[in-house]
């Protein structure tokens, strides 16, 4: 049933290039979920998310520190590597210093066309955050404007936040279905659908998802369900890890990062002002943590969708050396316990130690169920 | 040329019992990084139990022990009840019923040997290091596992024994014989903490000194894992390095919690936790029946 949105997360270089083929227009690379993709979309660009491929490599320790994360170490190696060669455009919306070291180490060494920096600002608490970011955004769609060559109007941006929006609808429909007792499809099955949603056309992409939702409800998957588990944290496209997880006898219900949940959680709210519209619904969307202050508004939202999805237990992951995760995590982990949710915290880094994270995986389980070890 | 590092490999069997007796025959065979155990209980009682080195082949392993626990006692595989296995190969173990991870098992162990007042198991294993919180039951309710590193482990104590040419079982004791305690060893690493030692033996300092830096930098190491978790009382350690007191007497300095003694070999903890789940389930198997 996952099987073309399992096929565009496995060959997403393949789907970008037939797409340029296909329709003439650029693509564009970017590197973090604050970057305002309807502006993109209603140019007739296609953003694509740059991630890495799990492979060990060699070819950024000339550019990026040894303990910087995994991640933005793993996404400089994909552009060093040639394997987005096909990029018109690359940007950054300003997230971690780490990640933005991957930015512009590639924009020095891969130099494409088009390549932006959007100052998106941390503090999105404050009030001045959306005034400020609504006028960031009207100079970033000049720059579009300019780079493309198209004029961006009201109607393509009503157009593209509604192609936005029904995807953010449409994966939320399908996480509802999560909820079930014997939820029809896996965590590495919707760590997919996500990841898929990142680096196809949405159009498309929802008429995938419209497909599946009409079958999903009555899918029978024939697995047993047990553990119900959350994964929690930064980044994370390992579906190694999540298939290693689910086979040892547990489900991942839900997540809360931005490979899932904080990619499509909100959407944009019509405003008159689309710039504007657009601006609040970065600001107000679940936060990073690099962006999660003063006040720590993430962990009443995971509480809820621990509490909604009836969670067992959760896996708070990080990237290694992932620095605002490695703040909220002690935090988050009291909040779960204290609510009855068990945590397991596990540092992630290019590859996996499936040995290594598989008995610490097996003992969570042990430890979460009540199975007849005991007399 | 001597293998300092080499322990001596035994077994045990309670020559006073006799096991046709019994009704609840069950095994639990530990197949770790660098020792295997092999644990048979009988009605509840430690019965036998055989420790020698694990090989490249963990199948392999998992029977030899299983075979040399159960040598002189008349006992076949074919009249244990339940087998569990557990440790890193547990998987790998070809004769066993049921796999449990060493976590879980080394709680249940540590129940068994401890008593229930146990709440923090640290486990010292040959290749890593595992602080469990547990229940009255010895079940597990929280634990923190060290990472990809070995420092702090077993194969770190053994690289240290073949340097300095000093059996590994007099190791803990040799390190207490300083007049002084010297700075730890400032490299967890057990590469670089070799280097630093062989560059501290040529400073001309003794054997003892450079034993007592390096256990005090192992112990203190694990401190920072235990600290992780919590430690609460009553505290037990399990594990190979359970024996060596250097480490062991630093380590209670350092939290000022006395490890809890037993009379039963530290090392087999995590064989008689599976042998002890093995009877739960043996038993809940013929009730079943």
């Amino acid at each position: 049933m996952f099987d073309k949105l399992r096929d565009w997360e496995r060959n997403r270089h393949e789907y970008a290039k037939a797409w340029k083929e296909h329709t003439g227009g650029k693509v564009l690379g970017y590197f973090c979920t604050y970057v305002p993709e309807e502006i993109l979309y209603a140019a007739g660009v296609l953003p694509v998310r740059i991630l890495g491929s799990h492979e060990p490599q060699d070819v950024t320790e000339p550019h990026i520190f040894g303990m910087f994360c995994p991640f933005c170490r793993d996404c400089l190696a994909q552009g060093l590597r040639g394997r987005y060669d096909y990029l018109d455009g690359i940007m950054i919306a300003q997230s971690c210093l780490h990640i933005r070291q991957a930015y512009t180490s590639w924009e020095k060494h891969r130099p494409t066309e088009f390549s932006y920096y959007l100052c998106m600002p941390h503090h999105v608490q404050s009030p001045r955050a959306l005034p400020y970011l609504t006028e960031d955004l009207a100079q970033f769609k000049t720059a579009v404007e300019e780079w493309t060559g198209a004029t961006i109007t009201d109607g393509d941006l009503d157009e593209a936040i509604e192609v936005y929006n029904e995807n953010r609808r449409l994966l939320r429909a399908v996480y509802e279905l999560r909820k079930a007792a014997e939820p029809p499809l896996t965590g590495e099955e919707a760590m997919e659908m996500v990841i898929a949603a990142q680096m196809t056309d949405k159009a498309e992409h929802n008429q995938e998802l419209r497909r599946i939702l009409r079958e999903l409800p009555n899918r029978q998957n024939g697995r047993v369900t047990g553990a119900r588990l959350m994964i929690i944290g930064s980044e994370d496209d390992d579906t190694k890890f999540m298939n290693m997880v689910e086979s040892c006898g547990a489900t991942f219900v839900v997540d809360e990062h931005c490979t899932g949940t904080r990619y499509f959680w909100n959407e944009v709210e019509p405003r008159a002002n689309r710039l504007e519209a657009i601006a609040a619904r970065y600001i107000d969307r679940v936060p990073c943590p690099t962006k999660d202050w003063v006040e720590r508004k993430r962990i009443a939202h995971i509480l809820e969708l621990a509490e909604v999805w009836n969670v067992d237990g959760a896996v708070v992951m990080q990237q290694k050396f992932c620095d605002p995760h490695e703040l909220d995590t002690p935090a988050i982990r009291k909040a779960l316990e204290e609510k009855g949710v068990k945590t397991l915290f596990l540092e992630f880094d290019v590859t996996v130690p499936v040995g290594q994270f598989k008995v610490r995986v097996e003992a969570f389980l042990e430890m979460l169920g009540e199975e007849d070890l005991f007399e | 040329m001597a293998e300092y590092w080499r322990w001596k490999e035994y077994r045990w069997h309670d020559a006073e019992v006799d096991w046709r007796d019994g009704e609840l025959i069950t095994a639990g065979v530990d197949v770790g990084s660098v020792s295997s155990q092999a644990v048979i209980m009988v009605d509840g009682e430690l019965y036998a139990f055989s420790n020698m080195r694990t090989g490249s082949d963990s199948p392999e392993s998992a029977k030899k022990v299983m075979d040399w626990a159960l040598e002189g006692t008349g006992l076949t595989l074919d009249d244990i009840g339940f087998v569990v296995g557990t440790g890193y190969g547990r998987v790998n173990v070809p004769f066993s019923n049921k796999a449990i991870t060493e976590i879980a098992c080394h709680a249940r162990g540590a129940n068994f040997m401890y008593g229930p007042s146990v709440r923090t198991v640290l486990d010292m294993g040959g290749q890593d290091c595992k602080v469990i919180r547990c229940d009255e039951r010895g079940k597990v309710s929280a634990f923190a596992m060290n990472d990809k590193c070995a420092a702090g482990t077993g194969r770190g104590m053994e690289v240290f024994a073949d340097l300095l040419a000093i059996s590994i079982e007099d190791v803990g004791e040799l390190s207490l014989q300083v007049d002084e305690e010297p700075p730890p060893v400032s490299c967890t690493c057990v590469v670089f903490a070799k280097s630093e030692a062989t560059a501290l033996l040529r400073e001309g300092w003794p054997k003892s000194q450079v034993l007592a830096a390096y256990c005090s930098a192992m112990a203190h190491r694990v401190v920072t894992l235990l600290e992780q978790v919590g430690i609460e009382k009553e505290f037990a350690i399990t594990g190979g390095i359970a024996k060596n007191i250097g480490v062991v007497s630093r380590l209670e300095d350092e939290i000022g919690i006395k490890a809890l003694r037993s009379k039963i070999d530290a090392q087999i903890a995590g064989g008689l936790g599976g042998a002890l789940f093995a009877q739960s389930l043996l038993k809940k198997k013929l009730s079943a029946n």
